[in-house]
């Protein structure tokens, strides 16, 4: 899978719930991101170069793993 | 399709066309309501006293429910539109909206919480209502965020381009005007935004008291007879039929105990990650059946790519549609006369489909299904969709009550049927929420990442009208094409005459994806900076220029908003000229040879 895309798509998630405060949005993002990426999506984003992911996508990313 | 590919590939990688077109609403009406339909019937719209119509364009899109809407405005209730073009309903003999809100394309949950602040801080919410059937703390806090000065009508005004003494008055009716409705379309939920949209309609009318009775509600206009259908039978790759995700491991027990096979617990890919994956090389094989994904979803080269990465395609459809320029398999589908089976509407109306006659592939759509399944060795043995039905409602708590001997006798149920809505529900939420309180969900408006700029000055919207429908495989048969032959670009005067282009001209349309050429029509139906086309015709496929930025809850793709520039041309693109050439080449059908 294309890191950079879901990079952009996990930070666009943290973005739209950002409003919920840090943590809140931190343990949402890594929720949707459960509930709704496929397991090879989840691989992929865990394995990858995480440099793109923005604070609360990467503390969201750290918690799926 | 969900039972073959969830039992059969053993995998949960299905989905459906509602990915593209309504799985917002889906996530955001489960989310706030707690189930993923609209509220009410058809009929209710003739209690409405205020009709909020919001990113739809009924009177071209939905003709036959649009007819009843405009008795009732006839009748007197007032109408409010939300749209970036001045569609018909906005003025048409006899029928004047109060207000329009002519909306920057990307903006409309602005343009809500703008309405929001105005009824939060003018005392205008439903206080009675949201105690009783609402968690008052959610709503206390999204009555604070709604209610802050940075979301007031004038502060948002630049963002969003609609006055805000309109945006004051048209919610000012809103909420203090009677019965108010809210109907939608996919300018809600094609959107980067989509689901908050949908989740901050929610807000709006659980704020007003707009919901639990006739004449209010949330309406998500569906864009086709049975898209309620399928996303009603798990056709999501996360939800198994009644909306019960895939990783709730009492659902899935049941359906392991009643099909036999271990089911994977975790979701599958939605349509745009198949595609991905595709590209990627760990998707290898799709079954389509009635969907034309290469004109119909966003960023066309990439879907073909994905396509012929792919080392089987089957495609079953009625027609040699685009997307069966890239088939290795085409299996022949059958017509709604030549089958029997049910549809699901707008309403939750679950209606028989009869069969008038044989169909002339030699079988229904579900028959050839099933001989696929058992060419996988399943061993289905339904000798009619009666039977599959039964199986639905041993299944699906929301239509435990449904049975085709019910749907012969009565004509017609509108789920939920059960225990508790032993005879259906025209109306939802009348005593409570599905899900208990009410959720106001906070909707932070973030702008998408699709920017205009020096290169790309212009905002493209797409839709449909009236004389064809979606990627039009149906209609462009028919004598309709003569209303609509060929997709054109509205402009507006000013940005016309900044090009020196008018009516009739050929443009090419260009993105940062790609580009096509089509004829223009220069109108102030569309405002300045703003351009709209259809995507009915293969020979202009607007969605080569759409981008694969989507929906940050569900991946529905942003088709209304994309940074173009238009420029005179004299020909088509390259895109076009290939495009040409590989679906004459495929569509070459190799003569008979003689027989010996």
């Amino acid at each position: 899978m294309d890191v950079a895309k879901l990079t952009m798509m996990a930070n666009q998630i943290a973005k739209n719930l950002a409003v919920m405060g840090e943590d809140e949005a931190i343990a949402a993002t890594a929720d949707h991101i459960r509930q709704f990426w496929d397991p090879r999506m989840k691989a992929a984003i865990l394995g990858g170069d995480r440099s793109g992911l923005e604070p609360v996508a990467a503390a969201a990313v750290d918690a799926l793993g | 399709m969900q039972k073959l590919v969830r039992a059969g590939f053993g995998s949960n990688n299905v989905d459906t066309c509602a990915r593209v077109c309504r799985s917002p609403t889906g996530y955001g009406l489960k989310t706030t309501f707690g189930t993923s339909a609209g509220t009410q019937d058809f009929d209710s719209v003739m209690d409405s006293d205020v009709i909020l119509v919001i990113g739809a364009n009924p009177t071209d899109a939905h003709p036959v429910f649009a007819s009843r809407m405009k008795r009732r405005l006839r009748q007197g209730a007032k109408l409010i539109v939300i749209d970036p073009r001045r569609i018909d309903l906005v003025r048409s003999p006899h029928i004047e909206a109060a207000h329009h809100l002519p909306l920057r394309p990307g903006t409309n949950v602005a343009v809500l919480t703008a309405m929001a602040h105005v009824i939060v801080t003018e005392g205008l919410a439903d206080e009675e209502f949201v105690r009783e059937r609402c968690d008052w703390d959610e709503f206390s806090d999204w009555a604070r965020f709604v209610g802050d000065e940075r979301h007031s009508p004038e502060f948002l005004e630049d963002v969003t381009g609609v006055p805000a003494q309109i945006v004051r008055d048209a919610a000012r009716l809103f909420a203090t005007g009677g019965n108010g409705a809210i109907y939608y379309g996919l300018g809600v939920t094609e959107h980067s935004q989509g689901s908050s949209t949908v989740m901050a309609i929610a807000n709006l009318a659980m704020a007003t008291g707009n919901i639990g009775r006739r004449g209010v509600g949330v309406n998500p206009l569906r864009g086709q007879n049975n898209v309620q259908g399928a996303c009603d039978m798990g056709s999501f790759p996360h939800e198994l039929s009644g909306y019960r995700h895939i990783s709730d491991g009492d659902t899935r027990a049941l359906f392991e105990r009643d099909w036999g096979v271990a089911l994977d617990p975790e979701p599958g890919l939605r349509i745009p990650n198949m595609l991905d994956a595709a590209v990627d090389g760990s998707f290898r094989a799709i079954y389509i059946q009635g969907e034309d994904i290469l004109q119909s979803d966003p960023d066309t080269k990439h879907v073909a790519a994905g396509l012929e990465a792919m080392d089987c395609v089957i495609v079953h459809d009625l027609f040699l549609n685009e997307t069966a320029n890239y088939a290795h398999v085409f299996l022949p589908g059958s017509t709604f006369l030549e089958k029997d089976g049910t549809f699901t509407n707008a309403e939750r109306r679950i209606q028989p489909v009869r069969k008038v006659m044989e169909p002339a592939n030699g079988m229904q759509d579900w028959e050839v299904t099933q001989a696929l399944a058992n060419a996988m060795g399943l061993g289905w043995d339904y000798g009619h969709p009666a039977e599959i039905m039964d199986e639905v409602a041993r299944l699906t708590p929301t239509f435990a009550g449904v049975s085709f001997e019910r749907l012969e006798k009565e004509g017609s149920l509108q789920w939920p049927v059960n225990e508790a809505f032993p005879d259906g529900a025209p109306i939802m939420h009348v005593d409570g929420f599905v899900r208990g309180k009410g959720h106001f969900v906070v909707t932070d408006y973030v702008p998408t990442d699709e920017k205009t700029g020096p290169r790309f000055p212009l905002l493209l919207t797409t839709g449909r009208i009236l004389s064809q429908y979606n990627v039009g495989a149906q209609t462009r048969r028919t004598a309709n094409s003569v209303w609509h032959e060929e997709d054109v670009l509205e402009m507006h005067p000013v940005d016309a005459e900044n090009r020196g282009l008018k009516t009739g001209d050929w443009v090419r349309l260009a993105s940062r994806k790609g580009e096509t050429t089509l004829r223009t029509e220069v109108t102030d139906r569309v405002a300045p900076g703003v351009v709209y086309t259809t995507f009915h015709h293969p020979e202009t496929q607007a969605n080569v220029v759409t981008t694969d930025y989507s929906d940050w809850a569900t991946n529905c793709p942003e088709y209304k908003v994309t940074a173009v520039q238009v420029t005179p041309s004299n020909g088509p693109s390259d895109w076009q000229e290939d495009y040409a050439q590989q679906a004459a080449l495929s569509r070459r059908i190799e003569a008979a040879e003689p027989a010996e």
